[in-house]
């Protein structure tokens, strides 16, 4: 039985992005409802239509075959449709069960005080319904992401949601957190509610959905069932053509030790060691990728190395030079390249042109400064030669970087840190939030500079990127470096796992061997 | 920043058009400045051009506004239609504050001080009122004009109970004083020789001689004219002498005033708790006087408008006027003056009695209050609005204003261009007045071509210096910029307060300030009206301009500048040295301030004054913020500001209208900036119907249609 349907949905935003182009979707009562689709295919555009964040410009949504209008996550929550958001919408400084009843809080009779006795009943009580273990009285800056992301669900749940909008909920999850929210979800479902699951992540849908439905340019492409279905078709249902899921690594010998680390320890300025004592080497035409659950201290690693945190103890050396102490400029001095995790934040200027954010790291030297004056001839050049080069879809490199699409954006960042012919790149979630298409350029861009020569480290959060790209994997946990692995065929996401989280470690001597 | 504005061209059409709308200005500024009108013939224009004073300077500088409005179209396109409409709504939004403010413009017509005068060839039937003290001097009979006798004619009612006193003037005087009060009829009512002990006691301080005389507690047995004689003693010896005279009582007096003596008030005085909007005045008529009652304007450019009623003493109205003749203006020439004048001519008067005139401003209707608001208001914005091209010095005004707030502009530009909100610029130009007054006042025998600039120079160096102090707080402690910059600014006054007053202040004068910059030190003329001098700071200014623009479009310090205004953190991660670039910024910045308060002082004031920026560096964060930080842009946006800054003096001198109005256009310039939301709304709206209207457009031709690239 057909629960909801969002019918012809056009949404062009103010912008004149045209961002979903007479949408057509359709979810049946009690189903999981996987939706795919590259990075701006319109996913989040039609669920943010269903949960009432955008209104349509034209279109419809019928519930239940009863044509309704939501103008507000208000109005979608008094018709059952929760959603739960990428970016967690939580206070972080309230205790779950705060969190859960924020809003619709239970109160003792007068109205002015809130029961939080049967607010922490309500949400054990709702917690043992779905199997969504939570602990009601820990704050959430406490609690881990996969609890925070089951806080999110309740949250939902709590309001009366029958429909669970997910989006991408997998991104912050490692593999075990992510199997813990499959059996949720089909709790859930057993429960008869309806999720709609949104992700690019085709393992996923494979693994848990019961339908599919595809999205590509802006349009639907169209719905079917899972079992009837493979990876391969669905990505090229997303991407429009044939895509290669798997890269081709070829075996390279490598080279001299480009990057020494020794001992680098970080401790912040609230006394919390994130980074605890870490050695290592990476070298010429090798990728040594980096795993970890996020927040064990690949961020502060990835930082200290490009001179963004200063480090409290320890050194680093590029082709024997160190580059420690003096800030980001000394560390690109010594040509090394950076594709920031964050790229909104550290990777580009939003409102500068995307020329300018081709030059930050070399605008100072020649050709691009003659005499102290830019020479804006050489700079307008180069950024046309960089947007050609390395396929940026724009047509000026004299238009905002804001203007660009997330994987456009990414694609300047790489454009940029690749050109400089670096000796090391220090690439941190180089895919993160970007199309198929995309990930699948990165991809090979990385491995042909690898096999070119370049030494790359690799810090992903996710495992199967790093296990795809790696010649070795070093795992982090706690800060500390837990185990050091030759990325031979036989190493298992399991084993990594377990040394992803503290369960097993190497000896000092056992790592040393795989330095 | 939004893709259109970088997708549209810079193709040559842009550029002819804002060459040409460029050369509109420089000639519509030209024709007003030098009065040129479009009949003349061209040997007028030329007659009229050359009968200015430098006024190949004059053209020159007009030109420059051309192109800073030809710049301005330049470098922002379409943002360049945003300026002119930012302008306008605040405009608009200032022309509703001056006509709120002008809503009493219909008040002029209903009030202000009139006079009420019944003119009668019979003259005054009396000659004081109760409570009056007349005084006067026997001179005896053998004077050149002899007084032996006074009279004094009164309206007294029946019952009134009166004291009359006559008393010499000096203390102990030997004048001997006889009192007499005359009924209406003629006959005696009272009379005094000599007041008595027990009188002279109680009224001691006006009985000082034993020659005085008081009439006490007389009851007034019938209405009608009183007269009141005091002559000395016939018998005495001494008839010369001052005297005065007292009429007091509690009894209201039964008239206020008599044939033609102007009695009057003022209608509708601002400013009071219970403004007068009719007048009745009682005067004493008798039967067949032939009267003329006026009601006219105190002075001729007073505009109440009068109406006039006669009333007699039956309560019957015997006429009324609302305006005057020319004749009758003609005929009591000297009282009634405006049309708006009341006389209500010849009227016999039908009986003896007290008769009343009642005056009041003829009522004002909602269309008259309207249109005088609007004629009032329009008349001001005139004088805003064209009030600096009215006359030549005017223009001369607009222009030293301009170019002082240019300057600050373009500091402030260059600063907010690195996001960073210092607010310094006011004090940097104080130390830049300072030092560069300094300089030019000590070393006045050193050449100009050395002087000035070595005074520009170090002008330029001790902004830098005051801006690079909280750059280096900003950089190195993380200290706000906008407290610390508000802070500093404080600092730079005092001490520029201190300096003056105790250093520089000559010893002899009257007020607080230096003594006049020498020639050698002051900025040198090009354009000269009657004193009020264009200086060379054009020519410094435009390489100002120059200057801001490659540095921040042009130089390596430019792009980090940019950057660190674009994205901090990403300056950071791309190598660039951040504290040294917000240093920098707010240095550099603070050098450009100090070139503004070297402007003030060597050639705006030509010497050092008390609160000599008026807290201009303020408006030059509207300047900045109109131009979006463009230096191209700032020269154009000055030019505007100040010419509404000028303006609005000019409007409250013509037009008596505060120049406050000029906040107000301020604060919806700045509302509108900040916010932008009017146009964003109606850009979105315009581009959502338009998106509607062509959705069925392939979605990737919607996301790429853009304007074409310019060829390379």
């Amino acid at each position: 039985m057909t629960l909801i349907q969002a019918i012809d949905i056009v949404k062009v935003y103010p912008n004149g992005v045209l961002a979903n182009d007479h949408v057509n979707l359709s979810v049946n009562q009690g189903e999981i409802h996987a939706l795919v689709g590259e990075n701006g295919a319109g996913k989040t555009t039609l669920m943010k239509v269903l949960y009432g964040l955008e209104h349509p410009t034209s279109g419809e949504i019928r519930l239940r075959d009863e044509p309704v209008t939501i103008h507000s996550p208000q109005d979608a929550i008094d018709l059952g449709i929760g959603m739960v958001h990428q970016n967690f919408m939580l206070v972080n400084s309230f205790t779950i069960a705060q969190n859960i009843v924020l809003g619709r809080e239970p109160t003792n009779g007068r109205r002015l005080r809130v029961d939080f006795e049967q607010a922490i009943k309500d949400t054990e009580a709702l917690s043992r319904q779905y199997g969504l273990y939570v602990d009601p009285l820990a704050r959430v800056d406490t609690v881990p992401v996969g609890m925070r992301q089951r806080v999110e669900i309740l949250k939902a749940l709590y309001r009366g949601a029958e429909i669970l909008i997910l989006d991408e909920p997998t991104a912050v999850l490692t593999p075990r957190e992510t199997e813990d929210l499959f059996d949720a979800i089909r709790q859930l479902v057993n429960a008869g509610k309806t999720v709609i699951f949104i992700t690019h992540k085709l393992r996923e849908v494979m693994a848990i959905s019961d339908r599919v439905t595809v999205m590509r340019d802006a349009r639907t492409v169209g719905t079917v069932n899972t079992a009837e279905t493979s990876e391969a078709e669905l990505a090229r249902m997303m991407v429009g053509r044939e895509v290669f899921m798997v890269v081709d690594r070829p075996p390279v010998q490598r080279g001299r030790p480009v990057l020494e680390v020794k001992n680098l320890t970080y401790i912040n300025e609230n006394g919390r060691t994130l980074l605890d004592n870490a050695s290592f080497r990476v070298y010429e035409s090798e990728i040594l990728g980096i795993a970890g659950v996020e927040g064990n201290g690949q961020t502060e690693l990835v930082e200290v190395l490009t001179g963004l945190l200063p480090a409290t103890s320890g050194e680093a050396y590029v082709d024997g030079v160190p580059v420690l102490g003096a800030g980001p400029r000394r560390v690109r001095e010594a040509r090394v390249a950076h594709i920031p995790e964050d790229r909104l934040t550290n990777g580009v200027a939003l409102t500068a042109t995307i020329n300018d954010n081709l030059i930050v790291d070399r605008y100072y030297r020649p050709p691009y400064t003659n005499s102290g004056l830019l020479n804006l001839e050489q700079i307008r050049l180069s950024g046309e030669n960089l947007i050609r080069q390395f396929n940026i879809l724009a047509p000026s490199g004299e238009l905002p970087v804001a203007s660009l699409s997330g994987g456009n954006m990414q694609k300047v960042v790489v454009a940029r840190e690749l050109s400089a012919s670096p000796r090391l790149l220090i690439a941190a979630q180089p895919t993160r939030g970007v199309d198929i298409g995309a990930i699948e350029y990165i991809h090979q861009q990385l491995i042909d500079q690898r096999t070119n020569g370049l030494a790359i480290l690799l810090v992903s959060a996710d495992l199967q990127e790093v296990m795809k790209l790696s010649d070795r994997i070093m795992v982090m946990y706690n800060g500390q470096i837990v185990g050091i692995f030759r990325n031979t065929p036989d190493l298992s996401e399991e084993t990594l796992g377990l040394y992803m989280l503290g369960a097993q470690r190497q000896s000092p001597e056992e790592m040393e061997q795989l330095q | 920043m939004n893709p259109r504005r970088s997708l549209a061209t810079r193709s040559g059409g842009l550029l002819v058009l804002s060459v040409l709308i460029g050369l509109l200005l420089l000639l519509a500024i030209s024709m007003r400045v030098f009065g040129i009108t479009a009949s003349m013939s061209l040997d007028e224009m030329r007659g009229a051009i050359q009968a200015a004073p430098d006024y190949g300077a004059i053209l020159l500088v007009n030109a420059l506004i051309g192109v800073s409005m030809m710049l301005m179209i330049y470098e922002l396109r379409w943002d360049a239609l945003r300026v002119i409409l930012t302008v306008a709504v605040a405009l608009v939004f200032g022309y509703l504050m001056t006509a709120f403010f002008n809503l009493d413009a219909a008040n002029r017509l209903s009030s202000g001080e009139f006079r009420v005068n019944v003119v009668s060839d019979v003259g005054p039937l009396v000659d004081i009122y109760y409570g009056d003290r007349p005084s006067g001097e026997f001179t005896g009979p053998d004077a050149d004009e002899p007084l032996t006798e006074a009279s004094y004619r009164f309206a007294g009612s029946a019952g009134d109970v009166l004291t009359i006193m006559a008393f010499a003037e000096e203390e102990d005087s030997p004048l001997d004083l006889q009192l007499t009060l005359l009924g209406p009829d003629g006959e005696a009512v009272a009379e005094n020789l000599d007041a008595s002990d027990e009188q002279r006691q109680e009224y001691r301080r006006q009985l000082e001689s034993p020659g005085d005389a008081i009439l006490e507690n007389i009851e007034l047995p019938a209405d009608g004219v009183y007269t009141i004689v005091v002559r000395p003693e016939p018998q005495s010896e001494v008839q010369v002498g001052e005297f005065n005279v007292r009429l007091d009582t509690d009894a209201p007096s039964p008239i206020d005033f008599t044939y033609n003596q102007p009695i009057g008030a003022v209608f509708n005085a601002p400013n009071v708790d219970n403004p007068l909007t009719e007048a009745s005045y009682r005067f004493l008529g008798r039967a067949d006087d032939r009267v003329s009652v006026l009601a006219y304007v105190f002075r001729s450019n007073i505009e109440v408008d009068l109406q006039v009623e006669l009333i007699g003493p039956d309560g019957s109205v015997l006429g009324q006027a609302n305006d005057s003749t020319e004749e009758q203006r003609a005929t009591f020439r000297g009282l009634l003056q405006r049309e708006t004048d009341a006389a209500l001519e010849g009227v016999r008067l039908p009986e003896d009695g007290i008769y009343t005139v009642r005056a009041r401003p003829e009522p004002v209707g909602f269309g008259t209050k309207l249109s005088e608001t609007v004629k009032a208001t329009n008349k001001a914005y005139n004088a805003f609005l064209f009030g600096p091209l009215s006359r030549l010095n005017r223009w001369v005004t607009w222009i030293k204003d301009a170019i002082t707030l240019i300057m600050l502009g373009l500091a402030i530009a260059i600063v907010f261009r690195a996001e960073q909100f210092s607010l310094g610029a006011e004090g940097q130009l104080y130390f830049g007045a300072l030092v560069s007054g300094v300089i030019g006042l000590s070393f006045g025998e050193i050449p100009k071509p050395v002087l000035v600039p070595l005074a520009l120079l170090s002008a330029a160096t001790a902004g830098f210096l005051w801006g690079l102090l909280p750059g280096a707080l900003k950089a190195y402690l993380g200290a706000n910029e906008l407290v610390s910059t508000l802070m500093l600014n404080t600092i730079a006054m005092r001490f520029y307060e201190m300096v003056l007053t105790f250093e520089l202040q000559p010893p002899n004068a009257g007020y607080t300030a230096s003594d006049w910059i020498p020639d050698n030190g002051l900025l040198a003329p090009i354009i000269d009206v009657s004193g009020d001098q264009v200086t060379i700071a054009v020519f410094i200014l435009i390489l100002i301009v120059l200057f801001a623009w490659v540095l921040i479009r042009r130089t390596p310090i430019g792009y980090e500048i940019r950057m660190i205004g674009a994205n901090i953190k990403f300056a950071n991660y791309g190598g660039v040295n951040t504290k040294r670039t917000i240093m920098l910024a707010m240095a550099i910045s603070g050098a450009v301030a100090g070139l503004a308060g070297a402007h003030l002082a060597l050639g705006i004031h030509r010497k050092l004054i008390l609160n000599i920026s008026l807290g201009m560096a303020f408006e030059g964060v509207v300047v900045a913020l109109l131009a979006r930080n463009n230096p191209l842009v700032v020269p154009f946006t000055g030019l505007l500001y100040s010419y509404l800054r000028v303006g609005a003096q000019f409007m409250e001198r013509d037009a008596n209208v505060s120049s406050e109005v000029v906040r107000i256009i301020q604060a919806v310039v700045i509302l509108l900036i900040t916010a932008e939301a009017l146009v964003t709304f109606v850009q979105r709206r315009r581009r959502v119907r338009r998106d509607r209207l062509s959705s069925d457009i392939q979605p990737s031709e919607r996301l790429m249609a853009a304007p074409p690239q310019p060829p390379a």
